[in-house]
């Protein structure tokens, strides 16, 4: 199972959901974002090196409270990229890990449409601001065009009353509301995914309800 | 390699025009990754009725004639949409295929600079401002004959300050030069024979002195795109652009 984490606008909070409903589907998560590396580093071999030719898919899984397969984070790492690449080099961590997570880029290039191509299916990351859901509509055309099935849409980071019958009907798919809170936040930087660090929390029941909307 | 095809009947019709020529189609191709409806031996066109389609291709190999020939016609059920093309034979609906078609048909992937990469702001206009493109000592060196001239244009620039467009455009004209000269070093070094590649490496003093040249290209490749781009539409506006003078007289 490849699952695609996408979402309109940069900065909805797609790290943040891929990193920790990968805790929570015991899954690999792939930093896709080829130009804007979130997911926690390291030494290594990255996915650049792997887009590049240089690296074998499986030697660049860090592990840790959550797999992780880094990107790099230069320019020209991200130049050498060919994207054609990943089709095999994530295919190659499913047959290893069962369940892939793709951390997408934002946008409607190629960098955005090739994991979305090479995902079985795709979550949608929508901020509960009214602006950001015309930016997810047009990614949800993407993935549709793209084939990849829509399992469901998390409304991100809500502080208030979130319009989350709207986001359903506009995207087509049903909406999980995660709270904002703080260690969701941190969740990533600090490799404690929410699950784990707080599993009684309302951000964690909502990871793993996305969690279990995703096809096994 | 250059054809049309043109359907002269009332329905939509396929066809499949294979190449004579003794050697592979090379095909159009967009980030690397051949049209939609092309193989190694031709393509299939799906053609709307009374329409011509224009095509090409590139084939390794001495020219033959006639270059290609039409293998099959037929008539395409009309509930189709005429812009569906049939899959190429290497598209079989696997996620490799979903892939090829998302890098063929979405805009190609360029990395975002200021992200990435913490060093020069992209949106810095390319003219020799600040560092004149010299700061890098090796770059005097490398900027063949012009370089004089370009580093010339640039202190020019700094000191007709009273003739700011005048200046600027020199500035320019200096930093265009000078990326020209880049571009015909990489250009000699691309696909070189030895002799040549001896000759350039001994002009630029060394190696080591090519050594950031690649780097060096590719980024005066992505200011010029920025630059083309702000031209293009600084162009468009002064096109359209009009001062009513008559009009502002008559209320003066």
């Amino acid at each position: 199972m490849i699952l695609a984490v996408a979402g309109g606008k940069g900065g909805v909070g797609k790290t943040t959901v891929a990193y920790n409903l990968a805790a929570a589907l015991d899954a690999v998560v792939i930093d896709a974002d080829l130009g804007m590396a979130d997911l926690p580093g390291g030494r290594g071999p990255d996915l650049h090196d792997v887009l590049a030719g240089r690296a074998d898919p499986t030697e660049t899984v860090r592990t840790g409270p959550v797999d992780v397969v880094p990107c790099g984070r230069t320019l020209a790492g991200a130049r050498a990229c060919d994207l054609s690449a990943l089709t095999d080099a994530v295919a190659a961590l499913e047959r290893e890990h069962g369940i892939v997570v793709l951390d997408c880029p934002a946008g409607r290039r190629a960098d955005a449409g090739v994991p979305l191509a090479v995902a079985d299916a795709c979550l949608l990351v929508v901020s509960p601001r009214a602006f950001a859901l015309a930016d997810a509509i047009r990614t949800r055309e993407l993935a549709r065009e793209l084939d990849a099935g829509l399992v469901g849409c998390a409304v991100n980071r809500v502080a208030e009353e979130p319009p989350t019958d709207a986001v359903a009907d506009a995207l087509g798919a049903p909406a999980a509301v995660v709270p904002a809170d703080p260690r969701v936040g941190r969740s990533v930087a600090a490799e404690r995914p929410v699950v784990d660090a707080a599993p009684e929390s309302d951000a964690a029941s909502a990871m793993r309800e996305l969690a279990g909307r995703v096809p096994r | 390699m250059r054809c049309r095809v043109s359907n002269d009947e009332s329905v939509s019709r396929r066809v499949r025009v294979e190449s004579r020529f003794d050697a592979p189609v090379l095909p159009p191709r967009r980030a690397g990754v051949p049209e939609a409806g092309w193989d190694a031996t031709g393509v299939t066109l799906q053609i709307g009725p009374g329409e011509r389609r224009g095509f090409g291709f590139a084939a390794p190999s001495s020219p033959v004639n006639p270059p290609v020939a039409i293998t099959s016609v037929e008539a395409v059920n009309s509930d189709a949409s005429p812009h569906e093309v049939p899959r190429c034979s290497d598209d079989d609906g696997t996620a490799g295929s979903a892939a090829a078609g998302a890098l063929r048909d979405l805009d190609e992937f360029r990395p975002p600079r200021t992200a990435v990469d913490e060093g020069r702001d992209v949106t810095e206009a390319p003219v020799c401002d600040r560092d004149c493109e010299a700061d890098d000592p090796r770059d005097e060196r490398l900027a063949v004959d012009d370089s004089d001239d370009s580093t010339e244009g640039c202190r020019d620039a700094r000191r007709d300050t009273d003739e700011p467009g005048r200046a600027g455009s020199d500035a320019v004209d200096g930093w265009l030069t000078a990326v020209e000269a880049r571009v015909d070093r990489v250009e000699r070094l691309t696909d070189a024979d030895v002799e040549t590649a001896t000759t350039v490496v001994a002009d630029a003093g060394g190696v080591d002195a090519l050594a950031t040249l690649d780097e060096r290209v590719a980024r005066d490749a992505e200011r010029l795109q920025v630059l083309s781009e702000r031209a293009a539409s600084l162009a468009e506006r002064a096109a359209a652009s009009d001062v009513p003078v008559e009009a502002l007289e008559r209320l003066a």
